[in-house]
């Protein structure tokens, strides 16, 4: 208690020195600026999950090859959670004389928890739940299939059903189109018709919706006990592919942020720690000299520390609060139609990061100051490093890297980060001494005024090292953040430019294609693609017919039994990579079959393997040629398997067109659907738009966090410029003595900070642009991304010259020091 | 004894007022003396008795609040800190009671300090004559901490008459020092009044140091205790 109110006392006492008031500010900003990304992202987060889940429709569920046991369901209604259960399955519709295979989902009425169902019917569209008992939903392409209209009958597992509406869009975990025509049944019905039943192909779902914690408990339960024969969790996060990068690519971007910020904000600690333990050390050394016991000296600095930290860090969390609040005030519009509340959590951890933070980087110089000898009373060089507590100086390394690490949830974000801001510290570093050594040889033949300067550069040696380090460190950081980042945001958004395809259609005979073209290009369409589309199976493999081969990975088994979309082209196509062999071309002399990795890896492939395809009548056997890498985010369409067209092009087929229509032509498409009935127009603007929508937030996010990074950088910038204020004053007011004039001075710490500067600048931009190339393709996936190196260099140098204006403002108090200081410090 | 028309130095009713918490303070007042060219004179008194505020008056690093300082004929009171920070570039040294030495210049690179700020290229040169004249030039690559108490104050006697002033102000120059080792500074500072007649004012409580001074004045509570006399 005693030393809490010496503490209070000392703590009042000090708070005129600049180095408690920026330990104080560093510790706000990294409080703050951790609090609100943290904050922001999570929200973010959240708004991107209920978005995921309005695409599967609910927000976790269970599939299983059978019907989910009760107890799921009522665990969940036990929890307050809303449930449905659906069945998906194929099965071939009648309406007079004409059949057709159907994707059929079974719902039941309260499907589905989670996004629309979008139905029309005599002209309008609506939303709505599954189909009454009785009734069934047909989506376009299967009304045209069976030449039925709404109202008309059908039937479907050898029941008689109305159809009630038609099917434009449900939720279906971000599927770009399905193969067959597809239908929505009711639950009761399939049942009934014994759909479902032992030895039906049905894949059954059970979708839970409520309350977050709810949902995370319910998760826990159903993940405490084994899962069902065959069953499967469904969660948001495992939505298609292209939703998954996106959500994935989010996240680290909100993640690199915060990091960066933070880091820092850490900078900035570490920097004023030091100041200030240097100028606690002859009080330290006369409270020694004076009989104080070495734990007790340390105890009282904790004490003071802590004193200082703790009000900081709360002041931090609420203003986390509050500017998070604003911040999704201004920005969140665009995420309006999923609510969510504002998450307190984040911004506690943040300030026990932030106490973590200043904790690691302040008391290294704080331990040190406790092993001052009372000796060094009488002489200020006795307090010369203890080696002892050197080691000490690995923690704030050590607390970086598990920042980096908690932080970056991601092992490769951290990898490329630490390892980036490790070579730039140590580039830094390397580059000062070089230049100071440099520098050390020019100044005696330098002009008077660039010696004067040269020399007070290369006499603190040790403290210029530092500074420049500090400052590479922090403008690496401000350059990542204000340069990089935007140009990677920019570089994915440009992967969905405003003329992505946003229609496919499916089913295009041979003989239509000419004319479906020319009324295309008539409507103004652009970006006209069409590929062949076969449909079959996997036959053998080497010879091997595939229902006696044994596959290790379980995936391969089901895609073996699966209906299979096969395509072929002369050239590569974009988003593809080829990782392994040749890519065929139009001509090989022998048929060859291109696969993407994952089958590789499924079925064990190798190149010369030979897989025969059964298409309809047909029959292919081809042999591997090459393994592609595919990028699946992106929304062309891709395929598993490419064949080359010189051998493939007989088999029975029909075309895959798409194109980018802008939006509001839709009417003219309507028209050109009627007349080629037999067609399927599926429109992508829906997911295109939330993908867009995602790239928005985050970019919106990351400007929140760039105004607080400046501010954490001005902070580094004035708190490294501080470090050698002591030692300029006093080295200044001997110069005044000595007769020096102030525009010497002045010149002098100019061109000081110019080189500084010039250091910081270039291995920043250098840093900057390395990392930014790395994180660019290991983490964000954009493979041809370059860091803009215009914009890198114009900042540097920029950030350069403000090092030397702030430097140069910063000696204005210096250069006035009245020379009679000395005498008196005498 | 003929005395030279014109004194380097002279102070005419100086005083020196500051603001401090309790109010206004008289630390110097109604303080007359003239010091000739080639003199010693001494500075003596009490601590806190206003020496040191004195010496920083005479040598143009404060100005006084009344009264007139004429150094090498000039006006002190009338020029501003960059005009005076021309004229102690030109004609004065100093050396201080704790030396001042930059810790991270080599004895020659401190010594090299004042030719340096004045753009002379003979710097390195005059730096090793002024070094041998203190019996230093085996040690000018060392650093201060690496010199001991007397060797650091002989470094900053060097760097004091480097570029050949006119005056020597010193403010207890042998305080930090053992008394043999004091002398010895103390003979190297007489020894270049002497041989160079630089013009020398001695800050000093010590009164044998005082006494080897050719003239002085004691303070006391800011006044003129002992007119300077000629001993
Ligand atoms: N800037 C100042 N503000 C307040 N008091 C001062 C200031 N400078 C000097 N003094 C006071 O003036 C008196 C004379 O100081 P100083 O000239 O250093 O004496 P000496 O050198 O003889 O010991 C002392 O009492 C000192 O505390
Ligand atoms: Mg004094």
């Amino acid at each position: 208690m005693k030393l809490l109110r010496l503490a209070l006392r000392t703590l009042r006492r000090e708070w005129h020195l600049p180095e408690l008031r920026t330990l104080a500010a560093s510790l706000l900003l990294a409080v703050v600026s951790l609090g609100v990304v943290a904050t922001l992202a999570s929200r973010v987060e959240r708004g991107l999950l209920a978005s995921a889940a309005e695409l599967i429709g609910g927000d976790a569920g269970l599939s299983a090859p059978q019907a989910l046991p009760p107890p799921y369901a009522t665990e969940a209604r036990q929890r307050d959670l809303a449930v449905t259960r659906s069945a998906g399955f194929p099965s071939v519709a009648f309406a007079g004389e004409r059949g057709q295979l159907l994707d059929v989902d079974a719902v039941d009425g309260a499907w589905p928890l989670r996004g629309t169902l979008e139905l029309a019917a005599h002209g309008a569209t609506s939303a709505g739940h599954g189909p009454a008992a009785g009734t069934v939903y047909l989506d376009h392409r299967a009304l045209v299939a069976l030449g039925l209209g709404v109202g008309d009958r059908v039937q479907v597992g050898g029941q008689e059903l109305t159809v009630a509406a038609e099917l434009v869009s449900q939720p279906d975990g971000g599927q770009l189109f399905a193969l067959a025509p597809r239908a929505l049944m009711n639950l009761a019905d399939a049942q009934r018709a014994g759909l479902l039943g032992v030895g039906s192909r049905a894949r059954h779902r059970l979708l839970v919706a409520g309350a977050p914690a709810a949902i995370g408990d319910w998760l826990a339960w159903v993940k405490s006990r084994p899962l069902p024969q065959g069953a499967e969790l469904v969660t948001p996060e495992q939505t298609q592919q292209r939703m998954r990068n996106a959500f994935d690519r989010a996240g680290a971007f909100l993640r690199l942020t915060a990091l960066l910020s933070a880091l820092l904000a850490g900078v900035a600690i570490a920097l004023a720690a030091q100041r200030y333990a240097r100028r606690k050390t002859p009080e330290i050394a006369l409270l020694r000299a004076l009989g104080t016991a070495r734990a007790r000296v340390f105890a009282l600095l904790l004490a003071t520390l802590g004193a200082l930290a703790l009000p900081a860090a709360l002041l931090g969390v609420l203003l986390s609060w509050a500017l998070a609040e604003g911040a999704w005030r201004l920005a969140g519009a665009t995420f309006v139609h999923v609510p969510t509340a504002l998450p307190l959590l984040p911004a506690w951890g943040a300030a026990a990061m932030g106490l973590a933070v200043l904790a690691g980087f302040a008391l290294p110089p704080l331990a040190r100051l406790a092993e001052v000898p009372p000796v060094a009373v009488f002489r200020a060089s006795m307090a010369r490093r203890v080696r002892r507590v050197d080691a000490l100086y690995l923690v704030p390394g050590l607390v970086a890297l598990a920042l980096i690490w908690s932080q970056s949830g991601s092992a490769k974000l951290a990898g490329i980060l630490a390892v980036s801001l490790f070579g730039v510290a140590l580039l830094a570093a390397l580059l000062a001494l070089v230049l100071l050594w440099f520098a050390r040889r020019i100044a005696p033949g330098a002009h008077p005024a660039l010696r004067l300067g040269l020399a007070a550069l290369a006499r603190r040696r040790g403290l210029s090292t530092v500074q420049a380090t500090a400052l590479s460190l922090g403008l690496v950081a401000l350059l990542l953040l204000a340069v990089v980042a935007p140009a990677l945001l920019e570089g994915w958004r440009r992967e969905l430019p405003a003329d992505t395809p946003n229609w496919f259609v499916l089913n295009l005979q041979d003989d239509q294609r000419a004319d479906f073209t020319a009324r295309l290009q008539r409507l103004g369409a652009q970006e006209l693609n069409m590929l062949p589309l076969a449909v079959g199976k996997l036959a053998a493999i080497n010879g091997k017919p595939v229902d006696q081969l044994h596959f290790a990975d379980p995936r391969a088994k089901e895609w073996a039994d699966r209906q299979l979309r096969l395509s072929w082209t002369g050239t590569l196509p974009p988003s593809n990579r080829v990782v392994t062999g040749r890519w065929a071309g139009a001509h090989p002399p022998d048929a060859e079959v291109s696969v993407d990795t994952m089958w590789r890896d499924m079925f064990a492939l190798k190149i010369g393997d030979r897989m025969r395809f059964d298409v309809g009548e047909g029959t292919l056997e081809a042999t591997v040629g090459s393994v592609r890498q595919v990028d699946w985010s992106s929304f062309r369409v891709n395929f598993f398997l490419l064949l080359d067209p010189a051998h493939a092009s007989d088999l029975p087929h029909t075309w895959l067109a798409s194109f980018y229509l802008p939006r509001g032509h839709a009417d003219a498409l309507a028209k050109l659907s009627r007349d080629y009935s037999n067609l399927s127009l599926v429109d992508v603007d829906a997911l295109l738009d939330r993908v867009r929508e995602i790239v928005a937030q985050v970019g919106g996010a990351v400007r929140w966090v760039l105004g607080f990074s400046l501010l954490a950088g001005g902070l580094v910038l004035a708190a490294a410029l501080a470090t050698s204020a002591a030692e300029r004053r006093h080295e200044a007011a001997l110069l005044r003595t000595l007769g020096a004039r102030r525009g010497q001075l002045r010149l002098a710490a100019a061109c000081e900070f110019a080189l500084l500067g010039l250091i910081a600048g270039l291995t920043a931009a250098l840093g900057a642009f390395g990392a930014g190339w790395w994180l660019g393709r290991a983490v964000f996936r954009l493979d041809d991304f370059v860091p803009p190196p215009v914009p890198l260099l114009a900042s540097a140098l920029a950030a350069a010259v403000v090092i030397m204006l702030l430097g140069l403002a910063g000696t204005r108090k210096v250069t006035r020091t009245s020379p009679m200081r000395l005498l008196r410090e005498g | 004894m003929s005395e030279p028309s014109q004194p380097l130095l002279e102070a005419r009713d100086v005083s020196k007022t500051v603001r401090g918490p309790e109010g206004r303070l008289d630390i110097l007042a109604g303080v007359s003396l003239a010091v000739h060219a080639g003199e010693s004179f001494a500075i003596v008194g009490a601590s806190g008795s206003g020496k040191t505020t004195l010496l920083g008056l005479l040598a143009g690093l404060d100005v006084p609040s009344t009264g007139a300082i004429h150094l090498g004929g000039q006006p002190l009171q009338a020029m501003d800190e960059e005009a005076r920070a021309d004229l102690r570039r030109r004609l004065v040294g100093f050396v201080f009671q704790s030396f001042h030495l930059l810790p991270a210049l080599t004895a020659e690179e401190n010594v090299m300090l004042p030719l340096e700020l004045e753009g002379r290229d003979d710097a390195r040169q005059r730096a090793h004559d002024a070094l041998d004249a203190v019996g230093l030039h085996a040690r000018r690559r060392h650093y201060p901490a690496q010199l001991s108490g007397g060797e650091q104050q002989r470094v900053a006697i060097a760097r004091a008459f480097v570029h050949g002033p006119r005056v020597l102000f010193a403010d207890e120059p042998t305080g930090n020092l053992d008394q043999r080792t004091g002398r010895h500074v103390a003979d190297l500072l007489f020894a270049l009044n002497r041989d160079h007649h630089t013009t020398l004012v001695l800050v000093t409580h010590d009164a044998q140091l005082a006494a080897r001074c050719g003239r002085g004045v004691e303070l006391m509570e800011g006044r003129v205790a002992t007119p300077a006399a000629a001993r």
